[in-house]
């Protein structure tokens, strides 16, 4: 991916060596980072944890390597261990060679000389990981004194400055002074790259570094550690839950499950040609933004394993569709895959790709992930097939707007202005459909769930559910005749239940409040718990005996309890692993196929939007910007902020993500206080820094409204989807070239061109 | 950040004018000096008591109302904070015992703060540890002896280690030695002989809490994100400990110096009490034994603008440690 | 998680059983931790003894508070009396079980009481915020700044009014304590409230239409309900020191009433010739506060939930702290 290579044949050659396919001992002499026979194991109150159990690979310079698995997988503990950083109780054994010295062993004392100066890491969390009382710039400056005590003041700061706008904070001069809490989280980010690469490190670890971001900020960071890596020429290990993330980095993959590598490979052959099940339902469990026709996704039943007990068998066994029993007698070597591969788009079988699975060979490219993993078929629900319009109406929004005054002042409040969380927000809900609402975080959705679900007759706004309006919600009961036709499922689900209270007790109260009787009630939540896949004897454990998606399906029992019509989700799967994620999605579409229900979903992951949403509106600054199916609005969006949001989206396509124009918006979301006259998006938008003065004249001073696809200035193409309104002046305009990267492919890549990147800026 | 704390600091006035003027109705209602007066030998006649009270400025037939608006007056306009019934004036006396209060426990505050904290760094640094072990015991140990009875504990044993040498080395009350006389560096030492017992036992009382808080505090910071970074830069783990986690543990530390304060002061009843230094506090409670109803007052206007300070003191550390109130 | 669309044959056949099967009641879980720390279970016995001791130990001995050994004054401990005589003659042990049983009721009633109103005022002002919120909170501040001591000594040495006429001293000095001992939980209460109001499954119960009084009794008080334990326990504990301490100095308990400050007190004069009457009620009091303290220690961490001791929520809380990202 890096530029520096061009030769495709000297690529494979040293790809041979990247993904770690050496014996034990033999590392070659040009790998920056060789890792062999890794092992940490952790001392616990229930018995030794053997957190990552032989983990072996050799980096080379300028290369990036991928560690992708889920929570528990033991993918940060093999960072911390490469760094040293594991507290003295871990008990660490293998070997870790940097440039050929050994690391493992070394004193903490010994470790600094390297910390930070050959090997640096950036962390997951931006915003606790940057010490509060100190600048930005002293931060900075540590990094360079711990390893260069006898640099000059001036020098240092010079080099603060210089790394400042490398990882492209404005006006870095002045912002060396600023603490990290006037940070937003994306800069805080970048300060901890720049921390990071300061000394110029061989080896950079990053750990999650974009998983607490929003996708366009994600963007903006994946592009600083691009141009970080460049500039460096450091060798990357990009540690992440993502698949979409590592897709367009990494040169090689190592998938970990249990604390054990179980794939390795090129990055081609992992996505293209998985040869683990476990490898295979990881991708086909993640919904694609740019997938039109609808696929049930591959649920992965069970749980990780327990890493206290050593396994006996395959540890994916437990969890594996095609177990026998040969997987659950000792544990299966990483093997290379043999022979040449069906598919004829991978590398040859040059044995860099490897597999733990003792059914590697009778896996391939042309096996139907689906059908292994027994995916339930995509669940119709019998509205489908009613038109739209004919369908009732379960909620309607009318003009609904939450300003909120801010005051400053101590004794007498001054009014220094308005935050517009929410401004003229309308759309209706119809019976069966899945309405979500995407954007940024501080775009207004959240608000815009409060809104919704604390209804009361004096809000700005009407807010109609199932045919009550909140005008009229002045006496209690037509209150909770509106409330029981709404629910909500929250996104964190260990917050969501009261740690007091048993199952059965979370599920009961709604049942209670709505003046069940016991004997019924006792009934309907063993329907409850069968509805949502848990065990109804399970309905005596708290809920710290689940897992974070069987807490989630408590919370949408819960939800269901009193049968409502519209089931609010704010952000459903967002908590959880990838693996688990797929089997909550699958079922939010079965039940709404099978109760006939309607969803308000709010999401940042517009992968999941794109395969569970019928209808989706984007918001930005408290205002619908695009509205519409979902086909219509991914397939072909007209607003510029729509097109740059779906482009942030990584997908978990190599070749495609090597090969796709995106748009990067520079900075953050403004502040909602600063809301420019005229379009909220002008200060941030692609279009607009392209357009001539004259036109940009029109964007400051008038609003955009809401007009339909279809309208005269919108190509003809488009008036087949009527379904779609957005709000832009020049939904054609020319995007600003500063904006668009595309990245060079060092791939060879026969399928590019029928992959062609659907965001079109330049003609 | 200046109009922060002078917006903080109008507040707290008006808690202080607030609490004041409730203590005066409390003391005004409840202090009846006159019935001392009836124990006097020769006996006074009522009219007696009167007049002489009404020209010290506490005429008993006013109503309380009366005498509040006489006695604020008094003290807005001229700073005036009356008389005690002996005839002796507040403003007077004031001054000598808030000398002796302060010169008590201004070297304990500070060596509280400075051991407790230093102690709480130490022990944390050794978790689980003996000395760790013991240091913490002791803590909790403070922690169920009330202090009057600690500092009487210690006077014991000053008392003992007096009798075992045989000589008097220290002394376990007063604040000098009357009528002493000779050079600077006699008096010099014969203070210290006095200092050293109070500040020993208000110290040893008043650190415990101080050390259980650092040590809980710098705990939850230690194995923080932050710190974790610090260490990827290249420091050592006692490096990035010492220059991170340790500045901001003592955010809350410093804020909770408000309470140290008047929790010393406090306690300074019944350290004066005990080992016989005419203080502010000892005073305060003589002179409810004596029915001043303006002693009374003033002692608890003292206290409160005590805690006033200590907060504002708090206020001014926390911006001081922690940035982020800066831009507040 | 099983199979969304298969229905498990042996849950249906389960569910007969789960009709008669009984939720777990959380305080039995929290007793049994309480129960498996033994400093804890230790501090509790002791508490025990020294309660009922005080109660009924006035049966074990022949001599009462009042009468006077004319012929046994300031004697060390004999069998006829077994903690000795005070100087005036009085049997020490009858002294020290009524002392005993005056601090346990102050601190008790105080403890409890304090902790009852500041539960009620905190959760006031977390219900409703705002402006009465502002306005209590600062009321709350003032009380802060009044040194309690001041007013402790005014409300029990203030001449010869009716209140302090009619009541007992012990009675005076709870009614003060306690006007200075609940600001501090309520505080905590308030703040504690506060964010559980902005809790998930509290928002949850009010988007379902669960009426106030409702959600504040099932949700806010069970989630408060352990710090209320243990404030209630840290309040006995600061009740019985402030009683000790303000008595020791002689602003407290009054004679005729005895409290074990009392008995402090007056030993102080002559510890050298009398130790045991010093050194024996200064033993019952350590041993009052540190069995409270003990016992608070074993409270505190029954009712932790990250405690380890749920039996198998390994797997659970190993998620919960992997799953800190995306958010």
């Amino acid at each position: 991916m890096s530029s520096e290579t061009t030769a495709s044949t000297e690529m494979t050659a040293e790809r041979l060596h990247v993904a770690g396919l050496h014996a034990p001992g033999y590392a070659p002499a040009d790998a920056v980072l060789s890792v062999r026979d890794l092992n940490v194991r952790f001392n616990s109150e229930n018995g030794v944890v053997h957190a990552v159990r032989g983990v072996d690979f050799d980096l080379l310079p300028g290369k990036t390597l991928g560690i992708v698995g889920e929570s528990g997988s033991g993918k940060s503990v093999t960072s911390l261990a490469i760094m040293g950083l594991l507290p003295p109780t871990a008990g660490v054994t293998g070997s870790v060679r940097l440039n050929g010295t050994e690391l493992l062993g070394l004193s903490d004392k010994a470790m600094c000389r390297y910390r930070g100066n050959d090997l640096a890491m950036v962390f997951q969390d931006p915003l606790s990981s940057l010490t509060p009382v100190y600048t930005v710039g002293h931060q900075i400056i540590e990094a360079l004194t711990v390893h260069h005590p006898k640099m000059s003041k001036q020098a240092t700061e010079a080099r603060a400055v210089e790394l400042l706008g490398m990882v492209g904070i404005p006006s870095p001069k002045d912002r060396l002074k600023a603490f990290p809490h006037e940070f937003s989280g994306g800069m805080r980010q970048r300060v901890m790259i720049a921390i990071a690469i300061a000394n110029n490190p061989r080896v950079l670890v990053a750990d999650e570094p974009t998983t607490a971001l929003d996708v366009t900020i994600q963007a903006q960071v994946l592009e600083v550690l691009h141009t970080a890596q460049e500039e460096t020429g450091a060798a990357v290990v990009m540690i992440t839950h993502d698949l979409g993330v590592v897709a367009g980095m990494a040169d090689d993959i190592m998938v970990m499950y249990a604390g054990k590598p179980v794939e390795t490979g090129s990055v081609e052959d992992i996505y293209y040609n998985p040869r683990m099940p476990y490898t295979m339902g990881l991708l086909g469990a993640v919904p694609r933004v740019d997938a039109s026709e609808k696929i049930s996704l591959v649920p992965i039943e069970g749980i990780p394993p327990n890493l206290i007990h050593s396994p006996t068998g395959c540890s994916f066994a437990p969890r594996c569709p095609l177990v026998g029993d040969a997987c659950l007698h000792g544990e299966p070597e990483l093997r290379a895959v043999g022979g040449p591969p069906e598919a004829g788009n991978g590398l040859p079988g040059n044995g860099t790709h490897k597999a733990a699975c003792v059914k590697t060979d009778s896996l391939g490219a042309d096996v139907d992930v689906h059908e292994i993993f027994q995916a339930p078929a995509v669940p119709v629900s019998r509205f489908d097939a009613v038109p739209r319009l004919e369908r009732r109406t379960v909620l309607e929004l009318k003009d609904v707007r939450k300003h909120f005054p801010l005051l400053k002042g101590s004794l007498i409040k001054r009014r220094i202005g308005t935050v517009k969380a929410v401004d003229g927000l309308s759309f209706d809900i119809r019976e069966g459909e899945c309405f979500s609402i995407v954007g940024e975080s501080g775009c207004g959705k959240t608000t815009t769930l409060l809104e919704i679900m604390e209804f009361h007759k004096d809000q700005d706004g009407e807010v109609t559910i199932g045919g009550l309006s909140n005008k009229a919600a002045s006496d209690a009961r037509t209150k909770s005749a509106m409330r029981k036709e709404l629910q909500m499922v929250f996104q964190d689900p260990t917050g969501a239940l009261d740690p007091r209270f048993t199952v059965y007790e979370v599920l009961s109260e709604p049942l209670e409040n709505a003046g069940m009787a016991k004997p019924a009630i006792r009934k309907r939540i063993m329907e409850l718990m069968q509805l949502v896949g848990l065990q109804p004897d399970h309905v005596n454990r708290f809920p710290n005996q689940f897992s974070g998606g069987q807490r989630q399906r408590i919370g949408i029992a819960r939800a269901l309890a009193v049968n409502p019509k519209l089931v609010v989700l704010d952000e459903p799967v967002s908590a959880l692993d990838v693996s688990v994620q797929a089997g909550v999605i699958n079922l939010l579409d079965k039940l709404r196929a099978e109760l006939g229900l309607s969803y308000l979903m709010v999401a940042h992951d517009l992968s999941v939007v794109r395969h569970i949403s019928n209808r989706v509106a984007v918001m930005y600054l408290g205002k619908i910007v695009e509205i519409g199916d979902v086909d219509n609005v991914f397939d072909n969006p007209r607003h510029p902020y729509t097109r740059a949001l779906l482009s942030a989206i990584p997908v978990p396509d190599p070749r495609l993500e090597r090969t796709r124009e995106r748009i990067i918006l520079q900075g953050d979301l403004p502040s909602p206080l600063d809301a420019p006259t005229g379009c909220n998006f002008a200060t941030r938008c692609p279009v607009f820094a392209a357009l001539p003065a004259a036109k940009q004249e029109k964007c400051l001073t008038l609003e955009p409204p809401l007009e339909p696809v279809g309208s005269p200035q919108v190509t003809a193409a488009a008036t087949a989807a009527p379904d779609q309104q957005f709000a832009c002046f020049f939904p054609d305009g020319e995007l600003d070239a500063d904006m668009l990267i595309v990245h060079e492919t060092d791939l060879p890549d026969p399928q590019s061109t029928n992959l062609a990147p659907k965001m079109k800026g330049k003609p | 950040m200046f109009r922060y704390l002078a917006k903080r600091a109008a507040t707290y006035l008006l808690m202080i004018f607030l609490t004041t003027t409730a203590g005066y109705f409390l003391a005004v209602s409840t202090l009846q000096p006159a019935l001392l007066e009836q124990e006097r030998m020769p006996r006074p006649t009522p009219e007696q008591v009167t007049n002489s009270f009404r020209l010290k400025g506490l005429d008993p037939t006013l109503s309380p109302w009366e005498r509040y608006l006489d006695w604020l007056t008094a003290v807005v306009t001229r700073w005036d904070w009356g008389r005690s019934p002996n005839g002796a004036f507040i403003n007077a006396e004031f001054g000598d015992r808030v000398w002796i209060s302060t010169r008590l426990f201004l070297a304990s505050i500070v060596l509280t703060l400075i051991i407790g904290v230093a102690l709480g760094v130490y022990t944390a640094a050794r978790q689980y540890k003996f000395q760790d072990r013991v240091i913490t015991s002791y803590s909790y140990l403070v922690y169920i002896v009330p202090a009057p009875i600690a500092y009487f504990l210690v006077q014991l044993g000053a008392i003992n280690v007096n009798e075992s040498i045989g000589e008097r080395i220290f002394f376990v009350t007063g604040i000098s030695t009357p009528g002493l006389e000779g050079n600077a560096w006699v008096q010099f030492v014969d203070m210290l002989a006095h200092y050293t017992v109070p500040t020993l036992a208000i110290t040893l009382v008043g650190w415990g809490t101080y050390q259980i808080a650092q040590r809980q505090y710098l705990l939850d910071n230690v194995n923080a994100d932050f710190v974790r970074t610090a260490r990827a830069k290249g420091l050592t783990r006692n490096q990035a400990i010492t220059r991170h986690a340790l500045r901001v543990s003592f955010i809350p530390v410093a804020q909770s110096i408000a309470f140290t304060i008047p929790a010393i002061f406090a306690g300074g009843f019944f350290a004066e009490k005990i080992f016989a230094w005419p203080g502010v506090g000892s005073w305060s409670i003589d002179a409810i034994a004596l029915q001043d109803v303006n002693a009374a007052t003033a002692t608890l206007a003292y206290g409160s603008v005590i805690f006033a300070i200590g907060a504002i003191l708090a206020d001014f550390a926390t911006t001081l440690v922690d940035p982020r109130v800066r831009v507040q | 998680m099983t199979n969304l669309n298969a229905i498990d044959p042996a849950a249906v056949a389960e569910e007969a059983r789960i009709e008669n099967d009984v939720v777990i009641a959380k305080s039995s879980i929290i007793l049994r931790r309480f129960l498996r720390n033994k400093t804890a279970v230790a501090g509790l016995v002791i508490f025990l003894a020294l309660t009922v001791l005080s109660f009924v130990g006035g049966f074990f001995s022949a001599w009462d508070k009042e009468t006077i050994d004319p012929f046994n004054i300031g004697m060390p401990p004999s069998a006829e009396h077994l903690l000795g005589t005070s100087q005036a003659g009085i049997d020490l042990y009858a002294l020290m079980v009524e002392g005993t049983r005056i601090s346990i009721l102050i601190g008790l009633v105080v403890g409890l009481v304090s902790v009852l109103i500041a539960a009620v005022y905190g959760c006031t002002m977390a219900y409703f915020g705002g402006k009465v919120d502002k306005v209590m909170l600062f009321v709350l501040e003032a009380l802060i700044m009044m040194p309690a001591l001041l007013v402790v000594a005014v409300a029990t040495s203030g001449g010869g009014n009716g209140l302090r006429e009619n009541l007992p001293s012990w009675l005076l000095l709870i009614i003060v304590l306690l006007v200075f001992s609940w600001m501090g939980t309520a505080r905590l209460i308030r703040s504690l409230s506060m964010s559980l109001m902005q809790r998930d499954f509290v928002k949850a119960a009010q988007y379902m239409g669960v009426p106030a009084r409702r959600i504040v009794w099932r949700h806010l008080v069970p989630n408060i309900g352990s710090l209320l334990v243990l404030d209630i326990t840290r309040g006995v504990t600061g009740a019985i020191l402030a009683e000790v301490a303000f008595s020791f100095i002689g602003i407290g308990i009054k004679v005729p009433d005895v409290s074990l400050g009392v008995l402090i007190g007056q030993a102080t004069s002559q510890v050298a010739t009398f130790p045991w009457m010093f050194w024996v009620p200064l033993m019952v009091m350590f041993l009052l506060t540190g069995s409270l303290a003990m016992m608070n220690d074993g409270l505190r961490d029954a009712f932790d939930p990250s405690s380890s001791s749920v039996g198998s929520a390994k797997t659970g809380k190993k998620y919960k702290t992997a799953k800190k990202k995306s958010k």
